[in-house]
């Protein structure tokens, strides 16, 4: 491709050059780089023809969805490409063939899928149909979106009045991290950039445990979808409610994860848990921006000796949250975010990763929680939806990404894992561990 | 008191079609008002007010309106 200025359609926000550092760090480790999935699980194959058209309409909308991701000089765009790749692709399970197998290993060979950068589509939409199971996958790379914009592109697809289709992307603002940082001075700036960094080197003062250290390199990801049934996932918010309080749900799922592998791997060395997770700069409900990311980081960090107890590390974790946001070190991540996408990635991703002190993991595992998905079951076209879950690739260590979400009522885990450092065995018992403390069966 | 907190609500934390039409009793948790954009609320209300609000009332009945919040910051000034 002829790269020249001309070519550009958008520059790389820094949130986008962020999750482009963790695209980086994941293709060093071997692995696929930044590839994440939303998956709908289908009564019935769709209405083919209907949903090919709303996909045509949302590229021609959004050309950045087939564009190519191009440096030049420091900075990295999207860049038009000669010949647009394809969006839409279908694959069928044959009739004698397993249903659920198909799925799951359609999805991690989706998930698994290696390619250049610069030619990697920013956007793929995978239909697997068959006689027992359908399902409809939407793949993208993490700077061309984040879990808030994939949920956006899926209600746009599933939204059957094209006057309502029209009002998706609207209205149109610049990435939302420059509009917060543009709400400060200079001054501030610079005194959240220094408070950021405090923050984060008072993080590294605990070396991080990573919950699977066996030694391995890793080779792939696999992923686990264990669902809640409607009364376990009303459980579990009642004791989120009672642990946590109305403002920390995120939090009693990290809390009882921490506590979970902590009773998997009580050996395993290091002196806390320490698990970032982003949030949202996108009003809830807003219908716009589709396209970018738009988040901030922040971490929640438990020593060992907390996580032990049940009534202590919930009090904690929200105690941090409270204090976090009272001091503003929510946003204090912008700042450096900015400072970084003028790092090279390498540098930016050695960051973002290791400790200041002992240049090891910060992360004991990624965490995501996208809450409830306000999506009516009828509204794909052609076919009721039954269930919905997230993927993504991860780095190794910590080898480990947890998504959550309530779709229905009904409390949804994937679990993403990169093998052989963790097994598909090893990620049952943590499941079995983690629904033990979701629902309070542990002190 | 209600304009500035409904200024913050919808400028900042959840997006409706038309904020006029949004009525004082209208509930914000079924708008989207989510656990962080109730966070920075309470901190909003606290640096604009002077009040503390204590955690162990931050439940929906406390959040649900611009009415309930105008009565719990009201209860909490009168302290």
């Amino acid at each position: 491709m002829n790269i020249n200025k001309g070519n550009i359609l958008e520059k790389l926000n820094p949130a986008d050059c962020f999750t482009l550092a963790m695209d980086e760090e994941i293709r060093r480790d071997g692995l696929a780089g930044s590839q994440c999935g939303l998956v709908l699980e289908l009564s019935n194959c769709p209405d083919i023809t209907a949903l090919q058209q709303r996909i045509s309409e949302f590229s021609q909308r959004f050309p950045v969805a087939q564009a190519s991701l191009q440096q030049i000089g420091r900075h990295f765009y999207w860049c038009k490409r000669d010949a647009p790749p394809p969006l839409f692709f279908q694959h069928h399970c044959p009739n004698d063939g397993n249903g659920v197998d198909f799925q799951q290993a359609t999805i991690a060979r989706l998930m698994n899928h290696k390619q250049a950068r610069e030619t990697t589509p920013p956007i793929e939409f995978h239909l697997l149909t068959g006689t027992t199971r359908n399902a409809f996958v939407i793949r993208w790379i993490h700077p061309f979106c984040d879990a808030r914009g994939a949920d956006l592109i899926l209600k746009f697809l599933c939204t059957a009045d094209d006057a309502q289709r029209q009002q998706f992307g609207l209205p149109a603002t610049a990435p939302l991290v420059n509009v917060q940082l543009g709400k400060y001075r200079w001054w501030q700036k610079i005194n959240l950039l220094l408070k950021g960094k405090r923050y984060i080197t008072k993080l590294d003062s605990l070396q991080s445990i990573q919950p699977f250290a066996n030694g391995q390199p890793p080779q792939r990801l696999n992923y686990s979808v264990q669902r809640l049934s409607v009364a376990q996932t009303e459980q579990v918010n009642k004791l989120a409610r009672q642990y946590v309080g109305l403002t920390g749900t995120s939090l009693y799922y990290i809390g009882c994860l921490m506590r979970a592998l902590e009773k998997l791997q009580p050996d395993n060395p290091g002196e806390a848990y320490c698990a970032p997770y982003a949030f949202n700069l996108r009003k809830q409900r807003a219908l716009s921006p589709m396209i970018g990311n738009h988040v901030c980081a922040l971490f929640a960090q438990a020593p060992r000796s907390m996580v032990k107890d049940r009534q202590q590390l919930f009090g904690h974790l929200k105690q941090q949250n409270t204090q976090v946001i009272r001091q503003q070190l929510d946003y204090a991540f912008l700042p450096l975010m900015w400072a970084g996408s003028w790092l090279s990635l390498a540098e930016y991703g050695k960051t973002l990763r290791l400790s200041y002190g002992s240049g090891k993991e910060r992360s004991s595992f990624w965490f995501s929680d996208i809450g409830q998905l306000n999506l009516l079951a009828d509204s794909f076209p052609g076919a009721e939806i039954t269930g919905l879950f997230h993927t993504c690739q991860v780095t190794a260590p910590p080898a480990l990404a947890l998504l959550c979400c309530i779709y229905q009522s009904q409390l949804t885990l994937s679990y993403n894992f990169v093998e052989p450092i963790s097994t598909p065995e090893e990620i049952g018992k943590l499941h079995q561990l983690m629904l033990a403390e979701l629902l309070g069966e542990t002190q | 008191m209600k304009k500035k907190l409904r200024d913050f609500i919808f400028q900042e934390l959840v997006f409706v079609t038309d904020p006029k039409r949004f009525g004082d009793d209208d509930d914000l948790l079924e708008a989207g008002l989510d656990s962080m954009g109730i966070m920075r609320l309470i901190m909003f209300i606290e640096n604009e007010h002077g009040v503390t609000l204590p955690d162990t009332e931050i439940e929906p009945d406390n959040v649900r309106s611009l009415n309930a919040l105008e009565h719990w910051i009201l209860r909490h000034k009168k302290e």
